[in-house]
């Protein structure tokens, strides 16, 4: 009980450590803040793509172009088959008969076209996919390919793969950044405590003479380290919500554009608190590095 | 209580070593008082750092309270310093705290219970005749004050043994004499106590044993204890 008391007091005189200093506080905040804001707001926005571009996905279709000798009977047949696959959302099926109307129609060669011994267009089965990543909508066309009556199978999945390989590109990118921010926030808050240590010197000193542990000595520049590094990642979150809300009206009106009701989705208060005990974490372990290298250069033993 | 054994202290100063404490020996029994006299540079304060194990010896046998300080480990150099009561000539008090903060450093650092601590804060200021000052920051007090204020941090942990190095180095006759004649009071209460001074006059008033170095060596000692 004496303590745990004693950690409540020392927590106690840390917080009012930092109130004493607010402008100095302030600004370490504000930088650790920034600092944990930018890959986490990375991440918020790719995110958001990934959810975007898994719409995109599962509106894929791939075009199945009949044999010529494939009757109707056999074409809706065939579509039946397909309809039952689990990855298939829908089928529709499109008669030579209606396919040679619709090019005449949208081709702009309608008297041309009548002078035609024969319909050249086959018939063609449209099926949607009901697939999220370009692997699986590949392997769903080896099989569609293969089916009998089917003489070509199409589907654009070019874009699928570059936009997968840059969601990829960006994400191994974030991993990155986050980590070169996290040992940036360990820097900052190490440096931080290491000042404290160098301006309490003599403090230190008369503590370990008169009998404080070296663990006494620590703990409260340990307190301030998860603090500054707490109160910054909590910080990180509120910027990342800040900047989400301001982006969220232009973003919802892009999306009403093209018909989506899309809109853009922050951290979440789990992944908000993650963040905020990512940075307490990250502070503890700068602090703790700092005032270990630092007390070996005063220990009085 | 204190023991040495051919206790020496090197440092390594350039192309030659300086050697502060050479093969010094004595013995300091329990209840004793002890003066430990000599010129600048005679090693007394290197003897002081020593017992408060600031530094260990380069050779020699170093026994307090029957634990060998040369071995001592680390972790247990903080519960060996609980033990002692330590009075500088600088004070080494905290500007930034009230006197009742200062003299409560050692009991919070050795984690006494929180609701004893303002019982025994209070007892060693009146002790040192302080008691009515406990909210005012050293800075205010006199040179005088402040070093009672030391004294008595250094005995609100009730220790067995009292070290002091220099203390009345900055003050004039009079208040001297009321700081020795606390050390004084405190040794009579069965404290032991050891006090490195170039002030012969408390030495010779007090008529307490005497240690004396010369060089680092140890050149006298007058042996009378009461």
């Amino acid at each position: 009980m004496n303590y745990l008391l004693r950690h409540a007091q020392v927590l106690l005189a840390t917080l009012g450590q930092m109130a004493r200093a607010p402008l100095a506080t302030l600004l370490t905040l504000t930088v650790i803040g920034i600092t944990l804001a930018l890959p986490s707001g990375l991440y918020v926005m790719l995110d958001n793509l990934e959810r975007v571009s898994a719409g995109w996905d599962r509106g894929a279709q791939a075009s199945l172009f009949l044999k010529r000798n494939v009757t109707e009977a056999g074409a809706h047949k065939l579509a039946q088959q397909i309809r039952a696959m689990s990855s298939v959302t829908g089928v529709d099926y499109i008669s030579r008969e209606a396919a040679f109307a619709e090019f005449k129609k949208q081709s702009g060669f309608g008297a041309a076209l009548n002078a035609l011994d024969s319909n050249p267009l086959p018939a063609v089965l449209i099926v949607r996919l009901a697939v999220d990543n370009p692997a699986a909508a590949e392997s769903l066309m080896t099989t569609l390919a293969h089916l009998p009556g089917v003489d070509l199978a199409q589907l654009d999945i070019e874009w699928l793969r570059r936009l997968a390989a840059l969601l990829q590109l960006a994400e191994r990118g974030v991993v990155m950044l986050a980590a070169l921010l996290s040992l940036a926030v360990l820097l900052i808050i190490g440096n931080t405590i290491r000042l404290a240590v160098v301006n309490r010197r003599t403090e230190i000193e008369i503590i370990q003479l008169v009998g404080g542990t070296p663990g006494f000595v620590r703990r409260p520049f340990l307190y301030s380290g998860l603090l500054q590094g707490l109160l910054g990642g909590l910080l990180a979150w509120l910027l990342v919500e800040a900047s989400l809300l301001l982006l969220s009206g232009p973003a919802r009106e892009l999306a009403g554009l093209y018909g989506s009701s899309f809109a853009l989705t922050g951290l979440g208060a789990e992944q908000g608190l993650s963040l905020a005990m990512a940075g307490g974490l990250l502070g503890w372990l700068g602090a703790r590095l700092a005032v270990g290298w630092q007390l070996r250069q005063i220990a009085l033993h | 209580m204190i023991q040495l054994n051919n206790v020496s202290k090197r440092y390594h100063s350039g192309p030659s070593d300086y050697v502060a404490l050479r093969d010094v020996s004595f013995t300091v029994a329990k209840g004793e008082m002890v003066f430990v006299t000599g010129h600048s540079g005679a090693g007394k304060s290197t003897l002081l750092r020593l017992l408060t194990l600031i530094e260990r010896p380069t050779r020699g046998q170093l026994l307090v309270h029957n634990k060998n300080l040369v071995r001592l480990s680390r972790w247990r150099v903080p519960h060996y310093r609980r033990e002692l009561g330590v009075v500088f000539q600088d004070n080494k008090l905290l500007t930034d705290r009230s006197v009742y903060d200062n003299v409560a450093l050692p009991l919070v650092a050795s984690g006494v219970a929180q609701r004893d601590i303002p019982k025994r804060v209070r007892a060693a200021l009146d002790m040192v005749g302080l008691l009515s000052k406990e909210k005012l920051h050293p800075i205010v007090l006199s040179g005088g004050e402040q070093q009672r204020v030391g004294i008595a941090r250094a005995l609100v942990n009730r220790p067995p043994l009292l070290l002091a190095d220099e203390p009345t180095g900055n003050l004039d006759r009079q208040l001297s004499d009321t700081i020795f004649d606390l050390f004084h009071d405190f040794n009579r209460h069965g404290v032991t106590v050891l006090i490195a001074t170039h002030d012969l006059r408390q030495v010779e008033r007090l008529g307490k044993r005497v240690l004396t170095l010369k060089g680092g060596e140890l050149v006298r000692d007058t042996g009378i204890s009461e």
